[in-house]
């Protein structure tokens, strides 16, 4: 019985009664101008329409603005307990349709969450278990990958390719390797008038070489002092735990050198009998 | 350089899994940025904030760490023994090796991960006063100081009740065991083990409302077939492709 996944996503279809239509349009435009209300009427009538047009649907017997806001048992509750998010695995075996409907629960819910937010932060409250936001944003990553991965297997079976947005390696103006997301579709560099234009003209000349000297002593500066801190370390554990497995260490930092660093002076310490 | 200085602020995962809560919420909750470039062009994405933190008993999520890491403060920093693997879990019986309750056996009761410390229940204790005025002298508490995992306590084998050294070995059924050193029994891993903040075991998790139940996250709905996934739900939804320039790429 150990399922903690989030959100019940399945829900019976719901015919559309008008008599709950108007007292939801009622509720949700209480306390409007009426130049507002008619607008608000537009939009209600229109949505009501798309909803229908859908039949089916995943959303509770509320369609009014009240949705924005989560349980009014949860109102000013110090722990709203809910389960994990949904993993990849869980995702793969859901139809098409049912991630697509259950994007949108996910969607509403962290809509409501948001709205819980910030009405929490206005009126100085507790959001209880903000974490929630969290495990919804997870849950949308990993249907997200999901879907790509479908589409991505039709596209390689289809075409040979991934149906992804290209991305290759290129020089940007000041000589430094790239690697963005082209726009649209590869062109040969050979018959691209902008290659060849940024061959003849861009990340060329002394400055270019001089930055690329400049920039490439940064990254090195990098290392050796990432290096050093690395080895300082190891010797201030030598130090402090001096019956410390060296297989251990040299598993974690295999490129200090243990055995030179057991004899430096760091690691000695100024104990006259480490000193003798 | 990145790789090390996560590795060096990285929250214990015996201490993420007790807690039970995402790692992004952890890492959102313990974020503290000082500084960050905005979202143009003209910036180069580049982000201040506090690197190194000092774990105490207080978890890395709450309003406390946040007071112990406040901000622009800066700590000693400190040295933690690297241990490879892990053996000490809550719940298990260890021995106190050091200080006043040293030879007495207890349960442990939490582990700090980052620290190497765990702490026992009722052992290893000192007194703190809350509430202290100067007409009153204060409310006093019992709380377990904690205690390292390296040489201030040892585990107990069940079969003697005796501290023992442990070793990770593989049962024929390929499940890794702790055995005792000494006598060659296997210490089995402590129900409390599992435990996190938000359920005693996982049979033990009480649905929530929004909770999806087993039967309908077990169900088997997808069926493959030659089609993208947009395809798909237009197709189910029986609508058309209209905004088509090429024929060929009509899905039939």
């Amino acid at each position: 019985m150990f399922v903690l996944t989030k959100l019940k996503y399945l829900a019976t279809p719901i015919n559309y009664l008008n008599s709950s239509i108007t007292l939801t349009f009622s509720t949700c435009c209480n306390g409007c101008s009426r130049e507002k209300l008619i607008t608000c009427a537009r939009d209600f009538q229109g949505a009501v329409r798309c909803v229908a047009a859908s039949f089916l649907h995943t959303s509770s017997s509320r369609y009014d603005l009240m949705e924005f806001f989560d349980d009014e048992k949860n109102w000013g509750a110090s722990e709203v307990k809910v389960g994990r998010a949904w993993k990849k695995e869980e995702l793969r075996i859901k139809s098409n349709s049912d991630l697509h409907k259950l994007w949108y629960v996910l969607l509403k819910e962290r809509n409501m969450l948001l709205t819980m937010e910030h009405e929490a932060k206005e009126k100085v409250a507790l959001f209880p278990n903000p974490e929630r936001l969290d495990k919804v944003a997870e849950s949308m990553e990993n249907l997200e990958s999901v879907v790509r991965e479908r589409n991505r297997a039709y596209f390689e079976l289809e075409t040979g390719e991934t149906g992804e947005k290209e991305a290759v390696f290129d020089h940007e103006e000041l000589g430094l390797k790239q690697f963005p997301e082209l726009a649209g579709k590869r062109i040969s560099k050979h018959i691209d008038e902008h290659w060849h234009y940024r061959l003849m003209t861009l990340f060329k000349g002394s400055a270019v070489a001089k930055f690329k000297k400049l920039y490439r002593e940064k990254i090195a500066n990098e290392e050796r002092k990432a290096r050093n801190r690395k080895r300082n370390h190891v010797m201030h554990l030598l130090k402090r735990f001096p019956h410390i497995d060296t297989a251990t260490l040299e598993k974690l930092y295999p490129e200090v050198n243990i055995r030179k660093a057991m004899l430096h002076k760091k690691t000695l310490g100024n104990h006259p009998h480490n000193r003798a | 350089m990145r790789l090390t200085l996560l590795l060096f602020e990285n929250v214990g995962e015996l201490t993420k899994k007790y807690a039970n809560l995402p790692e992004r919420y952890i890492k959102r909750s313990m974020e503290q940025v000082y500084w960050k470039t905005p979202n143009a062009i003209q910036y180069l994405p580049r982000t201040v904030q506090r690197k190194k933190f000092r774990f105490t008993t207080n978890r890395p999520w709450t309003y406390q760490f946040l007071q112990q890491n406040e901000r622009g403060t800066h700590r000693k920093k400190v040295f933690v023994e690297p241990i490879l693997e892990w053996s000490i879990f809550r719940g298990d019986r260890v021995q106190v090796l050091v200080g006043r309750d040293k030879g007495k056996q207890g349960i442990v009761s939490r582990v700090i991960q980052e620290r190497n410390w765990v702490l026992v229940q009722g052992l290893n204790c000192h007194m703190r006063f809350t509430g202290k005025d100067k007409d009153f002298p204060g409310v006093a508490v019992l709380s377990e100081a904690p205690l390292l995992v390296t040489n201030q306590v040892s585990l107990v084998d069940p079969s003697d009740l005796l501290p023992t050294k442990i070793e990770w070995r593989f049962t024929e059924e390929g499940e890794r065991v702790r055995v005792s050193e000494r006598t060659g029994r296997i210490i089995p891993m402590p129900l409390m083990a599992d435990e996190t903040h938000d359920y005693k075991s996982k049979s033990a998790y009480k649905e929530s409302p929004k909770d999806t139940v087993e039967s309908e996250l077990t169900k088997i709905t997808f069926s493959p077939t030659l089609r993208t996934f947009e395809m798909d739900v237009m197709n189910e939804m029986e609508k058309k492709e209209e905004n088509v320039t090429n024929v060929a790429d009509v899905p039939s």
